[in-house]
């Protein structure tokens, strides 16, 4: 099983909570991230979401073409190997993306009411 | 699909265009005695010939930087070489054996410039990767 399947649900737990801060914060991020979606599917919650599949599916290549070439199939060492390295890359900005949500969280739970 | 480490694609191409030049590089060095080629000929030296190739347009947005990738196996034009050599029973009347024009020290400097051009792009991997953590460590403390 992959480890990845458990952070759909755990950003689903997240997201709410996170949703219910600032628009004004997060209004800004959504328009860095390639949203080509209809306007319905655009909310932050569901670009994170489509982000978190994409790195799982990234990491499901990756294994893949591994397996592949564990196999003995003709799948050339170094396009293993890169998309290794891509599933990682995208991986560490998934990590850096929660990062920064957690970061922004924690900061408004330590304002002074 | 996001595309994270986008040059990469056209880097990949080019790492396949070279291990195929090395493999066809390996069978010239392997063949160079074999004076019986499938046709009954002696064998004649491949070379490979690559060619751009612009990337399936559905791949993503920067598909349209061309890649590399091999053409055709093409055969080296040049005629066989003839040695004298009495007592191989492939010899003609006047005692000549037809050998495959093959060099190798010319097939040994395509080898290096072969692996080099494949080092260059594992480099340009390399250089990628690192480019794309160092993007991801802004505002890191």
């Amino acid at each position: 099983m992959s480890p990845l399947t458990a952070i759909p649900a755990y950003s689903a737990h997240l997201l709410p909570q996170v949703e219910r801060l600032p628009a004004q914060d997060i209004a800004e991020l959504p328009s860095t991230l390639p949203a080509a979606q209809p306007a319905d599917s655009n909310s932050f919650s569901s670009l994170l979401g489509k982000l978190v599949s994409d790195v799982n599916a990234q990491q499901q290549a990756a294994g893949q073409n591994v397996n592949a070439l564990q196999s003995g199939q003709n799948v050339p060492l170094h396009q293993a190997v890169i998309s290794m390295e891509e599933a990682n890359v995208s991986f560490q900005l998934m990590v850096e993306v929660r990062n920064r949500l957690l970061e922004s969280y924690q900061e408004i739970m330590r304002m002074q009411i | 699909m996001i595309q994270i480490l986008t040059g990469i694609q056209n880097t990949s191409a080019a790492l396949d265009a070279e291990r195929t030049r090395l493999d066809v590089i390996s069978q010239n060095i392997a063949n160079a005695h074999t004076t019986h080629d499938v046709d009954g000929k002696p064998y004649q030296r491949r070379v490979v010939v690559f060619e751009t190739a612009l990337q399936n347009a559905m791949a993503g947005d920067r598909s349209t930087l061309p890649a590399i990738q091999v053409a055709k196996i093409a055969v080296d034009k040049r005629p066989p070489l003839k040695v004298p050599d009495p007592g191989n029973p492939e010899a003609d009347a006047q005692g000549m054996v037809a050998v495959p024009n093959i060099n190798i020290h010319e097939e040994m400097a395509d080898l290096i410039s072969a692996s080099r051009t494949f080092e260059a792009n594992l480099a340009v991997v390399k250089n990628a990767r690192s480019m794309a953590l160092a993007t991801l460590a802004i505002g890191r403390h």
